[in-house]
């Protein structure tokens, strides 16, 4: 394909083809290509999902009230969002009303996800990218238990305790045995950091992996376990009782106790170490101002964490809904997942098969039917691909759009509609002005891959708030004396319409997450979920629009070719998960 | 960090004479007699740590998070000391073809020697392409990774049974580990995911003893899949006095009565939760008042509602449930019979009227 | 050839001797236990599935599910010894002993007398015939409804058994395979109750057929199994 225009970029894939596959550190597989110009600059980037398990076909014909279960699975790294957004759904098409109760239940659920799914993010898929291990040998153990006590009072930063981690790094990289640090891009000029906050980031991904663990038991608590905790249409199955015979089988006093100890580790952990780390860091990547691609022009959030159980209109919701085209930030636009015209899914390049593919289709009316087939431009074969055509088809991601619009959705859309509306969200709009504050950056600064990386962080530090604020109202209700947890009466299939339909929404940690259902005869007619990475990591639609990954990637610098590390960071700013975008 | 398999031991706080001791117990129950206890030593002292290649398939990456879950060993503990993790693709360093190369170099270097562990499955429709990897089938990779390791374990109900994407009418054609690698030892850990300490307990006890665990029929290790959720479930007392949760948020919820009714699968499922419980101790579906769902049940999918105890049957091209089927077949004989009956006397009631006409008329 | 030949001697017999020995003594002992353990089974199983409403007060003072499923494996014993005992004594006892496991299918004479019984309950024929032992129409379904369905419940019943038994249990060892064959342990729960089910409905058949014959047909029947003697009315 010549060159074009779209969305403001130059798309130009006449340069040096790149191809990174897999994509790793991210969920699922992922494949991308770009191409650069002379400077080895990103003049076309591709960006392909390489796994389709069809989640949408398997789920006819089931049983509503199982189908979170079933869309839980879609994705085990954010684990809960997806059965969250379907018993929303099924409650929505058959009108049902949850108890206060469960619903702030749901929001701890949900917030305790964010905290843990953005910190492992951060320390374990994406810290890499910005830290260069090897570099951290070099460091003087003293300099960098200065610097840690100079950005936090986190206690564990002892010049001792950082040569003890020294050391044991060192003797894991004299063995020759690198294990998951094997083949990295080690000593790429792209690296920013001093030997001590590169030692400071390895202590503290060692630190997060073992706390991480503890987080997620809130989800046990109320769930049953984590990954993959217990849901129920209508309510939460986790029972109630404070003072009763057998409350020991129930949520009791001393599970609150210990829902409330973890809320307030992780209250720590994120203000001693998660947010004093991520400032840290990107004090030292300021200048590096890539990967904004379609965060300034066009941003999308349906909003989350109902402050009361069942209203879901944008006054309700702690974290904002809406969206915003074409770069103007003072007009939010209103969001409604039912109306036709807003959310549609394209499949002119996605290996799906539409009657006629030069229109989208609403999900209430969505079809999910493979198609593999690539373009005449593919080099290699049917099972050896070497580059993709993207003037065919390829990628398992079908291609959403809002109003037309390619959308980006995440952390970065819900820190910015927070931060546009002060009287709504102060909280949100003071953490941003802070940082950027601290970091001496404009808000422009905001629409880049660091920018999404530190809302991701900022976000963060928003949900232990709400965690804490969703808790105190948990124990308020209780101590009013409302024990309810759920809604029975439309338990029973016989007591259904003929035929509903119901659309559920959340915020997932990656975005704007949307489940859409027909119920027909008790079972389910049509189910279709539209989800964050669908957004973000979706291929270009019938008018050569490109998604949010391929805009992110465009225009920006490699130092080294063969060391795609410009490219990872960017994409893994997004947390891209495959499992989830083609389910 | 790269302590050999002795240096672990040491400082988990085994002294060297139990370690010794180990070696010699070690020695004898492989059949190796006490003199070869000092090389056995020799070897654990020394030798590099098994390399792990964790491949994934179709799946959700829920194993890899319930991994690192582990609290014993920790999970950092696991990566860094014990095992050479040397290929992951969801936490690895490289990627494309410097992660690809990876495989080969490990393949070559320890042949025979590494493991390979398998997080989802590989789907053979489409020839492969429902799972592309560096461009290929997944299946590929798998096969090509699997042929030079010493054993492979079956990470959770994707790589053991399926799983999700191999319900019904499974598009993809996802097919457990098991059925297309025929040639190794295969360890399954069922599971939707399988518990972090399972999982680490299963790998660990295989490099500590250097031998694949007791398997049961389904090949699972029968530490941890010997027996049943009802088995071992603290509720099992409301079940044997007949006290049930007969709706959500009742009583008996409140009150932590057995979930039978509300279609708990714990007794016809295999797995280590209510014992070892989830996350560190803290809770499992039951103790959360969900039912269990049977995750680690193969197909537990298309076994009906997770909320009915007596699921459906799926056969005949039809679905119900024993229940259903059975009360049909009884009703519709049951009225067949007091038809038949009714149909009997009256023939009997002509033919006796008939019979003394006869009898009359002979008169 | 063989109810060809009863049908002889039955019409030979009953213009003669009017009543001939037919079930020996452990035949009607094992009917009469076995219909009985069955009846156990059955409602005990039944209430396994969907259990009783809950029982009121501590868990340590109510044991009905334990009770409930004790009758029932003690009845299932019973059930799988009388079995096992009653498959014995088709080899050592008389020929009628034999014609509930095994049928004479590559008899054409036999075949056409299971189409006459059927035209008989369809009310197509007007004069039933006379049997020894069992008509050839019952002696098809308790084949297939009891012997074989018998075996099934055996087999499945002592394979869920084996399950709270535990691994190395002998049920185990003996059963615990079909489990894995038959599709996982919930499928086995399901086929097992499905085979109640059908076990019922053959038995509400059977006492049906067995009082209709009893009072229709020219021979006796329940009497047949409580003195093991075949009276002829004609
Ligand atoms: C005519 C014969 C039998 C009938 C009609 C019968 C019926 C039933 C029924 C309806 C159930 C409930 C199934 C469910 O919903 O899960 C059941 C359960 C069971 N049956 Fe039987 N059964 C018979 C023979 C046997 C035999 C021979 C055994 C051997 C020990 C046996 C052992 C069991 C066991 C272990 C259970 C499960 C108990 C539990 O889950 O607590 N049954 N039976
Ligand atoms: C109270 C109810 C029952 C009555 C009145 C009854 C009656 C009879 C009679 C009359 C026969 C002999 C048939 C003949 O002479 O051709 C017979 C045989 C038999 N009945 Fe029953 N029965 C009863 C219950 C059952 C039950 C519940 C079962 C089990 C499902 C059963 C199973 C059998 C079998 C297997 C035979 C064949 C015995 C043999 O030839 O070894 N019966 N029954
Ligand atoms: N994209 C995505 Fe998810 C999230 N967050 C879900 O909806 O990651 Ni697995
Ligand atoms: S077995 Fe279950 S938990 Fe594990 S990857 Fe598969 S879907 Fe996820
Ligand atoms: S809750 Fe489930 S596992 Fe526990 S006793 Fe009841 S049926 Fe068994
Ligand atoms: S649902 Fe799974 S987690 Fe355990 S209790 Fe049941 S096997
Ligand atoms: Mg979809």
């Amino acid at each position: 394909m010549a060159a074009y225009e779209t969305q403001g970029f130059k798309v130009d894939n006449s340069g040096k083809r790149v191809v990174v596959d897999p994509v790793c550190r991210i969920e699922g597989h992922m494949r991308v290509e770009v191409n650069l110009d002379s400077n080895n600059v990103i003049r076309n980037a591709v960006s392909t999902g390489t796994m389709w398990r069809g989640l949408e076909v398997i789920l006819k014909g089931r049983d509503p009230r199982d189908a979170w279960a079933f869309t839980e699975r879609i994705c085990g790294v954010c684990t809960g969002t997806h059965a969250l957004t379907s018993v929303r759904a099924v409650e929505d098409a058959l009108k049902i009303q949850i108890p206060e109760n469960a619903n702030t239940i749901r929001n701890l659920m949900q917030l305790n996800l964010y905290v843990h799914d953005h910190l492992v993010h951060f320390y374990h898929l994406h810290a890499l990218d910005w830290v260069d291990v090897v570099s951290a040998l070099k460091a003087d153990p003293k300099a960098t238990s200065t610097l840690a006590q100079s950005i936090s009072n986190w206690p564990l930063s002892s010049p001792g305790y950082f040569r003890d981690i020294q050391n044991r790094l060192k003797k894991f990289v004299e063995s020759g045995q690198l294990g998951p640090f094997m083949n990295g891009y080690w000593g790429n000029p792209a690296y920013k950091l001093p030997p001590e906050a590169n030692l400071m980031a390895v202590a503290h991904y060692l630190e997060a992996l073992d706390f991480q663990k503890e987080i997620v038991k809130v989800h046990t608590i109320f769930g049953g376990k984590n990954p993959h905790p217990n849901w129920l249409v209508g309510g939460v199955p986790c029972a109630i009782n404070l003072e009763g015979v057998g409350a020991v089988g129930a949520v009791n006093m001393e599970r609150l106790n210990l829902v409330k100890s973890i809320i307030d580790r992780c209250a720590e952990f994120v203000e001693q170490v998660y947010i004093p780390d991520l400032l840290a860091i990107g004090s030292f990547y300021k200048g590096w101002g890539y990967g904004g691609g379609l965060s300034s022009k066009n941003m999308l959030s349906y909003g989350d964490i109902p402050q009361k159980a069942n209203d879901y209109t944008s006054g309700n919701l702690l974290l904002p809904r809406g969206a915003i085209i074409n770069g103007k930030l003072d007009e939010i636009h209103p969001v409604d997942l039912k109306d036709p015209e807003q959310v549609q899914e394209f499949v002119a390049h996605s290996w799906y098969k539409y009657p006629d593919e030069t229109k989208g289709l609403h999900p209430f009316d969505g079809v999910t039917e493979p198609n593999f087939e690539l373009g005449p431009k593919t080099k290699g074969s049917k099972t050896r691909i070497e580059e993709l055509d993207e003037g065919g088809k390829y990628s398992w991601i079908k291609a959403p759009r809002w109003r037309g619009h390619a959308m980006e959705v995440g952390c970065l859309p819900r820190m910015v509609l927070g931060y546009l509306q002060p009287k709504q969200y102060p909280e949100i709009h003071g953490l941003v002005e802070g940082a950027l504050k601290k970091l001496d950056v404009p808000v422009t600064a905001l629409f880049s891959t660091l920018g999404r990386t530190a809302a991701r962080g900022l976000e963060t530090a928003y949900c232990v708030k709400l965690q804490s604020q969703q808790f105190d109202k948990l124990m308020a209700n209780l101590k009013a004396g409302d024990l309810n947890t759920a809604n029975i009466e439309k338990w029973e299939p016989s007591t259904w319409p003929k035929e509903a339909m119901g659309a559920g929404f959340t915020e997932a940690p990656r975005g704007a997450l949307g489940h859409w259902i027909r119920i027909k005869d008790t079972k389910i007619d049509n189910y279709q979920c539209v989800v964050p990475t669908t957004w973000n990591g979706g291929p270009r639609d019938h008018k050569g629009q490109i998604g949010a990954f391929e805009a992110a990637l465009m225009d920006t610098p490699v130092a080294k070719a063969d060391e795609p590390l410009e490219i990872l960071r960017t994409l893994h700013s997004f947390d891209p998960c495959l499992a989830c975008s083609t389910h | 960090m790269t302590e050999t398999f002795y240096e672990v031991l040491r400082r988990q706080g085994i002294t060297r004479r139990s370690f010794l001791k180990f070696c010699s117990l070690t020695a004898t129950s492989l059949g190796l007699g006490s003199a070869a206890a000092p090389r056995i030593a020799h070897a654990l002292e020394n030798k590099p740590r098994t390399p792990v290649l964790w491949l994934h398939g179709l799946e959700c990456t829920c194993c890899s998070e319930s991994f690192i879950r582990s609290a014993h060993p920790l999970t950092k503990d696991v990566v860094l000391s014990m095992l050479s993790l040397d290929y992951d693709d969801t936490l690895m360093a490289a990627a494309g073809h410097q992660a690809e190369a990876i495989l080969d170099e490990v393949k070559k270097k320890y042949k025979g020697n590494y493991i390979v562990a398998v997080e989802g499955n590989p789907p053979l429709n489409e020839d492969g392409m429902f799972c592309i990897q560096g461009g290929r089938p997944f299946v590929e990779k798998l096969r090509e990774t699997c042929a030079d390791a010493k054993a492979i374990i079956s990470w959770g109900a994707c790589a053991s049974y399926g799983c999700v994407q191999a319900a019904k009418p499974n598009p993809t054609r996802a097919t457990p580990v098991h059925k297309v690698i025929t040639d190794k030892p295969i360890i399954n850990v069922p599971g939707c995911p399988p518990i972090a300490e399972v999982m680490t307990g299963v790998v660990t006890y295989m490099l500590t003893f250097d031998r694949i665990p007791e398997l049961d029929r389904q090949g699972r290790p029968k530490m941890f899949y010997g027996q049943r959720i009802h088995d071992k479930c603290y509720r099992r007392g409301h079940f044997d006095a007949g006290q049930f949760a007969e709706a959500w948020d009742d009583e008996g919820s409140r009150k932590g009565y057995c979930l039978y009714k509300m279609g708990c699968k714990g007794p016809t499922t295999y797995n280590a939760c209510s014992s070892m419980r989830w996350n560190g101790g803290v809770s499992w579906p039951v103790q959360s008042g969900h039912g269990c769902i049977g995750c680690s049940e193969e197909g537990f999918w298309d076994k009906g509602s997770f909320y009915d105890r007596v699921t459906d049957i799926k056969a005949f091209g039809v679905e119900a449930n024993a229940d259903t089927i059975g009360k049909a077949a009884a009703g519709t004989v049951g009225a067949a019979i007091a038809a038949h009956a009714a149909v009997t006397a009256l023939a009997r009631a002509r033919q006796k009227a008939g019979e003394t006409e006869e009898q009359k008329g002979e008169k | 050839m063989l109810s060809q030949q009863d049908m002889l001697e039955a019409e030979r017999h009953g213009k003669q001797v009017r009543s001939i020995y037919v079930y020996e003594a452990p035949v009607r002992l094992w009917h009469w236990l076995n219909a009985l353990a069955m009846v156990v089974l059955a409602v005990t199983g039944y209430f396994i599935g969907t259990p009783l409403p809950t029982q009121p007060g501590e868990a340590s003072a109510n044991f009905l599910m334990g009770y409930i499923r004790f009758a029932h494996f003690a009845a299932a014993y019973i059930f799988a010894i009388g079995l096992a005992a009653r498959i014995y004594w088709a080899f050592v006892g008389n020929h009628h002993a034999r014609q509930i496991f095994m049928l004479p299918i590559s008899n054409k004479h036999w075949w056409s007398e299971v189409f006459f019984e059927l035209r008989w309950y369809l009310f197509l024929e007007k004069t039933p015939k006379k049997y020894v032992g069992h008509n050839p129409m019952a002696q098809l379904m308790m084949f297939f409804f009891f012997s074989v369905l018998a075996v099934g419940m055996v087999f499945t019943g002592f394979a869920i058994y084996s399950e709270g038994a535990g691994l190395g249990h002998w049920s185990d060892l003996a059963f615990g395979w079909v489990i894995p064959v038959l599709g996982g342990s919930m499928q086995v729960h399901n086929l097992h109750r499905l085979g109640m089910w059908i076990m019922m409905t053959f038995a509400l058949v059977h006492i049906y057929a067995a009082i209709r014959e009893d009072i229709m047909s020219r021979q006796s029947l329940i009497s047949t199994m409580i003195s093991g003697w075949r009276m002829f009315k004609d």
